[in-house]
């Protein structure tokens, strides 16, 4: 039996909004004791486990709070109500490199990004090599991220994350962008780390995409889960509610 | 705001009932209940800010250690920030030092050629390094501020992705603009060799006065760096606070044409002390004034802490409101 490595307990996660717009609106509904701000609940009462080394893909219409979920999972968020425990260094690949300076060259950037990332320098230096082998970018390495095509940037951004050896890797519709031989690229790694008891979180549009990778799936729609388990079963409900619509 | 005034309410009567208590201590039996009661909830009262207390000292202690394993990210940042600056600019690393030149031979016009204010009873010092020495410190101080106010916003991205000390942003920036300060510096040094004038010992009193000038900094940059994640009003407005505030810190006057009436005033805002103490020290050559210095210190500790706590208390709705 491996170890539970994250875990939501009864988690749900509330946004306020300000509804007033204006200051000359703020100020009367606040003397008038008006609300001065609306809650919108981006997940309601949300558990599930997810144990070492399994894949999950996370499934769901746009807006349903998938990536609230992974922002949570990463701790940039914390919960309004309810637990969340998370065991392990996680690397996030939520989006294209968040970390990444257009100014600065693709090293520079790699030393910024892997810094970000928790990495030390001489781990960076050990595995400079490898990265830029990996992002298939040598030739315009020495040159500021600017001028880098998205496809580019995100080879760079894949390249970085996945040399952060991590226990948690959360991959977040990036692969969208890269061309196909380089998706393949990835899926290979991703399958290596897999091997390796790499717990991997997994979001995509694509159910093909998760079917083929993932073992279990969470499905989530308005806020709320609608089921979990094994991925063939949650794709085809999910599928289904597609259908009927 | 029930929440408030219901606190402020429940205080009140109990210390109203406490007042009572104490007046009428023959009623003592009859109100053996009420006092019991208010006693309890005073000293629960105590707890609670000795329970705060505790729990800022031992976030500080938690963040410095933070920050020390995180410290090849603060090295990266204050990287990223000197690196990114002047790329794609001719004159490049060039501006730091042109740009307070610059600022100082316009206002040394200004001041000393047009309004002719007198640089104090020591003399025959040129007026342009009696401002330079005043103008470089309160550039760092006020460039500091506003790139600190800012940094957070300027970071949205990672901060909603990625988790790491969110202190770093601004620590970082503050620090960039250390390195730009040591620059700037060399002109002042070049400029003093040039008029030949004389240092003492005393110059080393710039260090302590250097430190208590950052942590004074630092307080206030994580105060307005928060505040500005959640209501960008802020750097409009901190802006305005810069420049009235130059005006009432001795930088392009000296510190004794401040009338006596306002001396508490300039004794209780860090910046004008520490501003009179480089002056003291670097062109004076004597000591600075010891009672202001440690009022100054006392003031920066407690903005430190004040702007700290806020800071800490702010950190969780971060990403929910970038």
């Amino acid at each position: 039996m491996s170890e539970t490595v994250i875990t939501f307990q009864n988690v749900t996660k509330k946004f306020a909004f300000q509804s007033q717009k204006t200051f000359k609106e703020f100020l009367p509904a606040l003397i008038r004791g008006e609300e001065t701000s609306k809650g919108f609940t981006a997940l309601d009462n949300i558990s599930f486990e997810i144990k070492k080394g399994e894949s999950v893909g996370i499934i769901g219409p746009n807006g349903s709070g998938k990536s609230t979920i992974l922002k949570l999972i990463a701790g940039v968020m914390s919960p309004t109500t309810g637990k969340i425990q998370v065991k392990g260094q996680i690397s996030p690949l939520i989006e294209l490199g968040a970390g990444m300076h257009p100014e600065l060259t693709g090293r520079e950037n790699i030393y910024l990004n892997g810094a970000i990332l928790g990495l030390k320098r001489k781990q960076i230096d050990a595995n400079l090599q490898s990265i830029i082998d990996f992002s298939e970018i040598a030739e315009f390495i020495d040159q500021p991220v600017k001028h880098y095509s998205s496809g580019m940037y995100m080879r760079l951004a894949f390249a970085i994350a996945i040399h952060v050896n991590p226990e948690i890797l959360i991959v977040d519709e990036i692969l969208a962008v890269g061309d196909d031989a380089f998706q393949k690229k990835c899926f290979r790694k991703m399958e290596e780390f897999k091997r390796n008891k790499i717990t991997i979180i997994f979001v995509s549009h694509s159910l093909e995409q998760v079917k083929m990778f993932c073992d279990k799936a969470i499905y989530i729609n308005h806020s709320k889960l609608i089921s979990q388990g094994e991925v063939d079963n949650v794709c085809q409900e999910y599928e289904q509610t597609i259908n009927k619509k | 705001m029930p929440g408030v005034t219901n606190g402020v309410r429940v205080k009140f009567s109990s210390f109203q009932s406490l007042v009572n208590c104490y007046k009428d201590q023959s009623h003592k039996k009859v109100f053996g209940d009420k006092i019991f009661r208010t006693i309890k909830a005073s000293t629960c009262f105590q707890n609670q800010s000795w329970m705060v207390y505790n729990e800022l000292m031992l976030a500080i202690v938690k963040e410095i250690r933070d920050i020390i394993k995180w410290r090849e990210l603060l090295a990266q940042m204050v990287g990223r920030e000197v690196k990114a600056r002047y790329k794609q600019s001719i004159l490049g690393y060039f501006w730091i030092i042109l740009n307070p030149l610059a600022q100082m031979l316009v206002m040394s016009f200004a001041f000393s050629i047009i309004l002719r204010i007198p640089t104090n009873a020591t003399g025959n010092i040129p007026y342009s390094v009696f401002l330079f020495v005043a103008l470089l410190p309160w550039t760092l101080f006020a460039n500091s501020l506003s790139s600190a106010c800012s940094s957070l916003v300027n970071s949205a991205s990672l901060i909603t992705k990625v988790y790491f000390p969110r202190t770093i942003l601004v620590l970082s920036t503050v620090s960039a603009k250390m390195i730009d300060f040591a620059l700037a510096l060399s002109v002042l040094v070049i400029y003093m060799i040039v008029y030949q004038l004389p240092v003492t010992l005393n110059i080393l009193w710039v260090i302590p006065i250097f430190l208590i000038q950052q942590i004074f900094t630092m307080g206030l940059s994580l105060f307005f760096a928060a505040a500005n994640l959640l209501y960008r009003d802020i750097q409009y407005l901190l802006s305005l606070l810069l420049v009235l505030w130059m005006y009432v810190t001795p930088v392009i006057y000296p510190a004794d044409l401040v009338p006596e009436k306002y001396q508490l005033v300039f004794q209780l805002n860090p910046m004008a002390v520490i501003i009179n103490a480089y002056r003291q020290t670097v062109l004076g050559g004597g000591m600075p004034n010891l009672l202001s210095i440690s009022i100054a210190l006392a003031v920066s500790l407690l903005v430190l802490l004040i702007g700290f706590a806020y800071f800490k208390s702010r950190e969780k709705i971060f990403s929910d409101n970038i």
